[in-house]
């Protein structure tokens, strides 16, 4: 079958999102490349501490079998999400030379696996400094780095203004983002207040946190507020976990700036609904504008609502994920 | 949240341990509460109760790969591995073990990247298991 060159916002899945059916076994990495091929889709993202034997060494005979699934299904290698473990659980602190050493070891794999792109996810304070030493290593093994903007960061905030001065800084093409959609959550995902309430939340305190999102409060208001409601520890959570999401005060309507930078795109979801929406991000509105501005990474679906639903329902990714693309498909005017 | 929590404690390898013709303790075969596999130091919380007994980190020791640790040991191992979805086993140092019959196990995981605040990923699951021998 002849590949069509795409151009623009394409679509992809990556594999965390069949991360429970991997687990128990009820799929293979196989399978799940059968199930993203399935769909029209071709971009594929991997974990390899997630998926992959023996990380961070698979046996030659194990990539050999995935180059051979990739062709088998017509699936392209997109981006490498890697982890630097720098605070050793709190045991000892990676020196900076032991962190980009991890990082080129994880380029090494990209190189052996057919990525180009790499998301690297270490500690907040420590990845500056990880970042600017990398970006050399980068360009030698020639591995675009996607850095994740993901919850709860903000548009237009310091923390992503410092990582445009690196890449201005270096004048360096091997930096960008990935830019995760859960930053446009516009309101709290109905299954994490579902499961605050199945846990004890009091009623008041979920409806306030749900409405004072909603209304782009901040979290430290909101914190300070659910404490003077109630003592219970489980309405502290929902007070937490609620700005996990979002926050809502980010507008899709400021992403221009960041655009030209966009490697790549987490497109996460918590549910959706039958009529084919995400109850809490809103599609209708980022794709357009990413559209609008020349973006031409690949959407890789994230499904990340199992750890709210696991212990009231069986997770089915495989449907949420159709559901997903079916979504995606209409939304980029695919045929 | 939860994170595998429903999946972590097993039912296969739940066994006393028998050394020299003497029951030394128990053994559970359990699973990582997080969507990666990790070094072993990255796990910072390991506590077992059962029947209510609550074991001391003393009476611990983590198996896998081949490998057996401490719990402080643990803390300090950068290399070895403990897989997504893969089975370790937790020994359990209690004399004579425990009687064959129905038990009630919990456990708590707590594993903490970099990158989640708090104590982390903290995940508590409670099954009730037979020991059958």
């Amino acid at each position: 079958m002849a590949q069509q060159e795409k151009t623009g916002l394409k679509r992809g899945v990556t594999l965390y999102s069949y991360q429970e059916e991997f687990y128990t076994r009820a799929m293979t990495l196989e399978d799940c490349l059968a199930e993203v091929a399935s769909m029209g889709a071709d971009g594929v993202e991997l974990l390899p501490e997630q998926m992959v034997p023996d990380y961070p060494n698979p046996s030659q005979s194990w990539v050999d079998q995935w180059f051979n699934w990739l062709d088998k299904y017509h699936l392209k290698p997109v981006c490498l999400d890697t982890f630097v473990d720098n605070t050793w659980g709190g045991h000892r602190v990676m020196s900076l030379d032991e962190s980009v050493e991890t990082l080129v070891m994880q380029m090494k794999m990209c190189n052996r696996l057919g990525f180009k792109m790499m998301r690297p996810t270490t500690g907040h304070d420590a990845a500056p400094e990880m970042m600017l030493k990398a970006i050399p290593y980068a360009e030698k093994y020639e591995v675009k780095i996607a850095f994740e903007l993901h919850t709860p960061v903000t548009l237009g905030s310091k923390f992503i203004d410092n990582y445009l001065g690196l890449i201005e800084k270096t004048g360096t093409r091997h930096f960008g983002f990935t830019l995760d959609l859960g930053l446009f959550c516009t309101r709290v995902p109905r299954i994490v207040s579902d499961y605050h309430l199945r846990h004890g939340a009091s009623e008041e305190v979920v409806r306030y946190a749900i409405e004072a999102f909603a209304n782009r409060a901040d979290a430290q208001t909101v914190d300070a507020e659910v404490k003077k409601m109630s003592t219970k520890e489980i309405d502290h959570m929902m007070a937490m976990f609620a700005y996990r999401y979002g926050p809502a005060t980010n507008d899709p309507r400021d992403l221009p700036y960041i655009i030209p930078h966009i490697f790549n795109i987490h497109g996460k979801f918590y549910e959706m609904t039958e009529e084919m929406r995400e109850y809490s991000v809103p599609y209708e509105t980022i794709l357009p504008i990413l559209m609008e501005h020349g973006c031409a990474a690949y959407i890789n679906s994230e499904y990340e609502g199992q750890r709210w639903t696991q212990n009231v329902y069986d997770t089915d990714s495989c449907e949420i994920l159709r559901r997903h693309h079916l979504m995606l498909k209409q939304l980029l005017g695919e045929n | 949240m939860a994170l595998f929590e429903k999946y972590m404690l097993m039912t296969r390898g739940f066994q006393n341990v028998v050394e020299d013709g003497k029951t030394v303790g128990f053994q559970i075969k359990i699973r990582i509460t997080y969507y990666r596999g990790i070094s072993l130091a990255v796990i910072n919380g390991l506590e077992v109760t059962v029947d209510g007994k609550k074991y001391l980190p003393e009476q611990l020791r983590f198996s896998t790969g081949g490998h057996t640790f401490t719990l402080e040991e643990m803390g300090r191992e950068e290399k070895v591995r403990w897989p997504f979805g893969e089975p370790a086993t937790l020994t359990v140092l209690e004399p004579e073990g425990l009687k064959p019959g129905l038990h009630e196990v919990k456990l708590e995981e707590v594993i903490k990247p970099p990158y989640m605040p708090g104590r982390g990923f903290v995940a508590q699951f409670t099954r009730k298991m037979t020991l059958v021998a």
